[in-house]
């Protein structure tokens, strides 16, 4: 699929299957989100098996955090991977989890406090597209399964360029394309029979894991998404593919 | 498919054993703080894992890459096992046993933070069973973990036996003396030999 595809036209993108006016797009997400985040969690680990945690931990290992660095966790929702950063960065660090969802946001802030974890976590409510933060301010910044949802997803990397430090990189955590043709049959089934069902079961949300189903395809694959890092400047730029490529993680550096 | 994931897994599980230990030690906090900021990484020879260790005050956390750290070391099984002896690490070292990269001083503040852990397991458990039975779970527990340290050193002890005599892969210090002794025979005898050859061959061109 062309990347022009992947955006959409000028007026008009995609909101999983259907195209949708751009300024359409971003209530709907935001509908989506605030439908889901109570029952979030539970329905991550119920859909991956937990499976996610996993990817979240690599996508910390790959990050190579350090006591007393700056991160952004972008889209962070309830704020998974921040837990993972803020215990490692410590006193000295600081972590800044973002999302557009006041809802998701919520959600997240009660998890961490619950967790303990409030001394070097700041939230902000922030769109990808245009972030709200100096040039040069992070040393990590991570957008975990939130890029497909971004509406203009150029501008949000270019924005994400900006705000990095030199030196710093950039952790792309989001599903993609299985390079096995079975396993992406397979996935298929479950995404289109299973998992929208799931969702009417656990969160009474049929609507929701269907969109998310469907985003997912319309998702960039490994390739055209390394590409659009580097236009937007990131240099080194590579990915692993995880779970055979059903989710893919992309770095890339500012230099 | 699996593969890249199983570090992780592995951190995962070492994180949620190792901290609540440390929960259970009211010193160790004291302890951490001293560590506080430092990162530690160890790579098991043999083993594609590198394993990072971050303390921080709340607890120490788990990683695997291979990015720079404080202290990073390599070492056989065997060598870790003797690393909380400081004065074997010149010798690991020279046998190529261990190579140590870094802060020198990280790598003994990590190794004393471990070595001097001591979780009070009664006041944890009386939480559970009331004090009687853990007090009773607390005598089991220490009569576990000296049995074990006994079995170690045992088994270290065996095996260090079994590869010297059995399988005859490493030798004890007497063999190689007795091995240095022989070359420097043999080394002796062939000069001996070299000469004789010499005396004989200017003889033979006498006669010739
Ligand atoms: C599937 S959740 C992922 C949450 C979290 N990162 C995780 O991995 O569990 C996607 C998140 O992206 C957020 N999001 C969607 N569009 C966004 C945008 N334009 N800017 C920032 N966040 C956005 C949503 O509100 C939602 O919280």
């Amino acid at each position: 699929m062309s990347e022009q595809q992947h955006s959409g036209t000028q007026d008009s993108t995609h909101f999983g299957f259907k195209t949708v006016a751009r300024d359409e797009k971003v209530s709907m997400v935001a509908n989506v989100f605030h439908s889901v985040a109570a029952k979030y969690d539970v329905m991550n680990d119920l859909m991956s098996l937990g499976i996610h945690r996993l990817w979240k931990r690599f996508t910390i290992d790959c990050s190579g955090v350090r006591p007393g660095q700056k991160v952004l966790d972008l889209a962070g929702g309830t704020g998974d991977l921040t837990a993972l950063f803020s215990r490692r960065v410590g006193p000295t660090g600081q972590v800044i989890l973002a999302d557009i969802n006041e809802s998701m946001l919520n959600v997240g802030k009660d998890k961490l406090r619950d967790l303990g974890l409030v001394n070097n976590i700041s939230y902000v409510q922030a769109n990808a597209e245009a972030l709200p933060f100096a040039d040069n301010s992070f040393d990590i910044i991570t957008i975990a399964f939130g890029l497909r949802n971004v509406t203009d997803k150029d501008a949000a990397l270019r924005s994400m360029f900006r705000v990095l430090k030199p030196g710093g990189r950039l952790l792309v955590l989001e599903f993609s394309k299985p390079t096995e043709a079975w396993l992406s049959k397979v996935y298929d089934l479950y995404s289109f029979k299973l998992l929208p069902a799931m969702g009417q079961l656990v969160a009474n949300d049929r609507e929701s894991y269907q969109y998310l189903a469907e985003s997912i395809r319309m998702h960039p694959d490994q390739d055209t998404l390394k590409q659009m890092m580097q236009q937007a400047g990131f240099a080194e730029t590579s990915y692993h593919n995880l779970t055979g490529g059903i989710v893919a993680l992309h770095r890339g550096y500012k230099f | 498919m699996l593969k890249l994931l199983l570090p992780g897994l592995l951190c995962t599980v070492a994180e949620k054993v190792l901290n609540p230990v440390i929960g259970m030690d009211p010193d160790a906090h004291t302890r951490l703080n001293r560590l506080q900021g430092k990162q530690f990484a160890v790579r098991l020879r043999g083993i594609p894992l590198r394993l990072v260790f971050t303390a921080q005050q709340n607890g120490i956390w788990l990683n695997s890459h291979d990015e720079p750290v404080d202290c990073s070391i390599s070492a056989d099984l065997s060598a870790l096992q003797q690393l909380s002896d400081p004065s074997q690490l010149t010798r690991l070292i020279r046998e190529d046993k261990l190579q140590i990269d870094g802060d020198l001083q990280t790598l003994q503040q990590f190794s004393q933070f471990f070595q001097q852990l001591n979780p009070d397991w009664q006041e944890r458990l009386s939480i559970y069973l009331g004090d009687a039975m853990a007090h009773k779970a607390t005598n089991g527990i220490q009569l576990l973990q000296r049995s074990i340290r006994q079995y170690l050193q045992q088994s270290d002890h065996n095996l260090r036996e079994l590869a010297q005599d059995e399988l005859r892969l490493t030798p004890v210090a007497a063999e190689v003396q007795q091995f240095s002794q022989d070359v420097s025979a043999v080394a002796a005898r062939t000069e001996l030999l070299q000469r004789q050859l010499a005396g004989l061959l200017s003889q033979s061109r006498a006669f010739a």
